[in-house]
């Protein structure tokens, strides 16, 4: 087992309520906050917490549009979010297939 | 002599427990790492599940869907079928037709997209959909063939129970759609209920109080005509399954 695959995990994804988020997102083109907190069952500050860091990182945008003239806000990953992502599955990958016996 | 050789013991002893120790615990966390990382996959696969909705544009589904049911009550209306097999025929062959031209519209949608038709949302909601349209079905077809006159209200107990069916596969459906979907069946299951007190306490015991063809068009074509409508000047024009 390689040991280093831990620390290669990345640790902004690795929080729990950060790695729903993204795992959330990385399934539909984008989320409204709306349908990301019923999803997540997370408050709101928590949820902004999250997004603003995953924001602030690069792994997630966030649009501020209105419908039915009501303020709507929709995050999306971003190339760099789906990137991150799909490597830190791959890591996650790795770790269980290396404990499998050969 | 026989304590130095005893020390001696104890220590290779505490070196190889102490070896073994490392071994095992090493192992375990090796074990729990695992565990984890698989924990972590499952919940991860749970989540892009439920995240994944069913986002094709609904508005020409609904708007097609609309149109032939109205077509179909004046259909029925205006050609006089009363009998009650001819009643579910009819309208069991526009379900029928509807769900082909919705599939179409999907396939075209999911084309145009580059994406896959028979997508995990169009699975699911495909699969919430089916327990209610197949019961509404098959007691709509008893109904229709028992035995009895014309003209008993037994066609306007149909339309209350596919109301209802209807709009429970619809709200059922909507755990894999975008929010609005429930709404709308909610709105039928209303609309099933409201008939079902009128036409029992209200108006004259279960005869046919309304044309069934009209309440049918109005009710499940009209319906569905506006709330097309009402989504093609609301929804995203960002369809994905």
């Amino acid at each position: 087992m390689n040991p280093d695959l831990f620390s290669q995990l990345n640790r902004v994804i690795h929080e729990k309520g950060r790695l729903a988020i993204m795992s959330a997102l990385a399934a539909a083109p984008e989320l409204t906050f709306t349908e990301l907190r019923g999803l997540l069952d997370m408050t709101d500050g928590n949820l902004t917490t999250h997004i603003r860091t995953l924001q602030q990182e690069g792994f997630v945008s966030v649009t501020k549009s209105y419908q039915n003239n009501r303020p709507l806000t929709s995050c999306a990953l971003t190339a760099a979010g789906r990137k991150a992502f799909a490597q830190y599955i791959d890591l996650l990958d790795q770790i269980v297939r290396q404990s499998k016996p050969q | 002599m026989v304590l130095l050789a005893s020390t001696n013991l104890v220590t290779a002893e505490t070196s190889g427990c102490n070896s073994a120790c490392k071994y095992y615990s090493a192992r375990q966390s090796v074990l729990m790492e695992t565990k984890w990382a698989v924990d972590n996959l499952q919940t991860i696969r749970t989540l892009m599940e439920r995240s994944a909705l069913y986002r094709r544009a609904l508005a020409p589904i609904m708007i097609l869907v609309g149109s032939l049911g109205i077509a179909a009550g004046l259909t029925g209306w205006l050609c006089r079928i009363e009998s009650d097999r001819g009643f579910v025929c009819l309208w069991v062959f526009t379900a029928l037709i509807s769900i082909a031209g919705a599939l179409l519209l999907m396939r075209q949608q999911a084309l145009k997209e580059a994406e896959p038709f028979w997508s995990p949302p169009t699975r699911r909601v495909c699969q919430a959909l089916l327990p209610a349209f197949f019961v509404g079905l098959v007691i709509a077809s008893i109904l229709a063939s028992r035995p009895g006159p014309e003209g008993t209200g037994i066609q306007v107990v149909i339309v209350v129970l596919w109301l209802l069916f209807y709009g429970c596969a619809v709200h059922a459906a909507g755990f894999f759609m975008p929010r609005g979907i429930r709404w709308l069946g909610w709105l039928f299951i209303i609309c099933g209920s409201a008939l079902f007190i009128y036409a029992n306490f209200v108006g004259r015991y279960w005869t046919n109080l309304w044309q069934p063809h009209l309440l049918m068009g109005g009710l499940f074509g009209g319906v569905h005509l506006v709330y097309g409508i009402y989504l093609y000047f609301t929804e995203q024009k960002t369809p994905t399954a």
